[in-house]
């Protein structure tokens, strides 16, 4: 049976991992190499790193630093940030990234989303979406004044046969105060890509509503692991009191 | 000396550290006197089908990899595309003949209520613990969206479930192959790796 992924975030902005509250206020949380070094002992699931500044402050993520990530990992790793070329997805694959995270890109270009899913498989390119909700429904948060609703643009990454979405809830991130359960349903009855959800986690109780309101099969989650005393296997040993298979 | 091969494919460089981790020498290659030379052919890959089998004959590495593990009987060891390349034929994204080293076909999961790709740890049902034995912990990390149709049954060397059971491993004489990434398992996949070039490096 397949176990659900308990993903661990690794946010980023060019010097070390932050971590933000609603997109905004990132608050210095460590060493990225350590941490992976941490999560790869700890025997997680998978791991998303993500330089979440390198779009906007239009740059590339630096390989050299995401190469030293992934040879702490023998899990499946996810890198994002800054990628704008299939050249970008390339050479991230070529130093052992599993999967690439695409976001900006994603809302200005959907023929490129078509063009590396032709070139790499679905199963290499995930793409991040935030979600901001607003009274006419959900929207996809972006800094270009574009008002593109969630809908719309699930339709076009589902066309464009991406791997999975991360599903990122911008006005639940680093709040602690549980998951928009209502948001990850909305998005899985439209469907049928692998889901991770992001965005809410604090306490053992939001992790159980998720995987029991939500037939969603991963989440990813940071500040529950920088800011509170538990870690990946606190959550599974949770859930497997309530008979969700995890990998133990 | 393993010979991991370079065709294009994506992500062999963690099949290289997980090697590496194990202390064994390997060369990521296209080399076909490389490759004639080396103890262990490992076929790793990932993508489609079709794009693998290109791949493959634009680098003339379909004759060559033929000849040395059916021929020759050379230690073959497959991941994921690497494993569904040695069947007969495939159908991603259109049909397409294989290696056709083992009989069957590679189809896509045709599930109402389940995610497509399938993607995340599963675990499997060893039928054949020739390389599982050591294993603690049977669950391993999988990413696919088509499936191996075997022939001949009694060639899984292990299964998996989703939606119904799949062929999660092959063993046929020197023939080993997986659908799972062992280089992404951590401990379980480290210890197939082990157990595997144990045997045959």
């Amino acid at each position: 049976m397949l176990k659900v992924r308990i993903i661990p975030i690794l946010t980023f902005n060019g010097f070390g991992l932050v971590k933000t509250k609603q997109f905004g206020n990132p608050r210095m949380v460590g060493n990225p190499v350590q941490s992976a070094r941490v999560y790869n002992s700890r025997g997680v699931d998978e791991l998303v790193f993500l330089d979440i500044f390198a779009s906007e402050q239009k740059r590339k993520i630096n390989l050299k630093l995401v190469s030293d990530v992934i040879k702490e990992c023998f899990m499946p790793v996810a890198i994002g940030g800054g990628i704008t070329s299939i050249e970008d997805i390339n050479d991230l694959l070529k130093i052992g990234a599993d999967k690439v995270v695409i976001k900006s890109k994603a809302i200005l270009d959907k023929y490129f989303i078509k063009e590396a899913v032709f070139f790499f498989g679905s199963q290499c390119i995930s793409i991040a979406v935030d979600v901001k909700r607003y009274d006419k429904g959900y929207f996809i948060f972006n800094n270009l004044d574009l008002e593109i609703p969630l809908e719309d643009f699930l339709s076009e990454m589902i066309d464009c046969k991406v791997g999975e979405l991360i599903i990122n809830s911008v006005d639940n991130d680093g709040i602690m105060n549980g998951f928009d359960i209502h948001l990850i349903n909305f998005i899985l009855s439209r469907t049928q890509i692998p889901v991770v959800a992001v965005g809410g986690g604090g306490r053992m109780e939001h992790y159980h509503d998720l995987f029991t309101k939500t037939s969603v099969k991963a989440v990813g989650s940071a500040s529950i692991f920088h800011f509170t005393q538990f870690t990946p296997l606190d959550i599974k040993n949770e859930l497997r009191n309530i008979d969700i298979p995890v990998r133990l | 000396m393993v010979s991991i091969i370079d065709y294009g494919m994506g992500n062999v460089a963690s099949v290289q550290k997980a090697l590496a981790f194990l202390k064994i020498e390997s060369i990521i290659t296209d080399n076909h006197k490389i490759i004639k030379d080396s103890k262990v052919i490992l076929l790793p890959g990932v993508g489609s089908f079709l794009q693998g089998m290109k791949n493959l004959k634009e680098r003339g590495l379909d004759h060559l990899l033929s000849n040395e593990v059916i021929d020759n009987k050379k230690s073959f060891l497959g991941i994921c595309l690497g494993m569904q390349l040695i069947m007969d034929k495939g159908f991603e994204p259109e049909e397409c003949k294989g290696l056709g080293w083992i009989k069957g076909d590679v189809k896509k999961f045709d599930l109402k209520d389940l995610a497509i790709p399938h993607m995340g740890w599963n675990n499997i049902q060893v039928k054949n613990d020739t390389y599982f034995s050591t294993c603690k912990n049977l669950d391993f990390y999988f990413i696919h969206s088509y499936y191996i149709n075997l022939k001949n049954q009694n060639e899984a060397a292990a299964t998996a479930n989703y939606g119904h059971d799949f062929v999660a491993s092959i063993q046929k004489e020197n023939i080993f192959a997986t659908q799972f990434h062992p280089e992404k398992s951590q401990d379980s996949g480290l210890s197939i790796l082990k157990s595997y070039f144990e045997k045959n490096a």
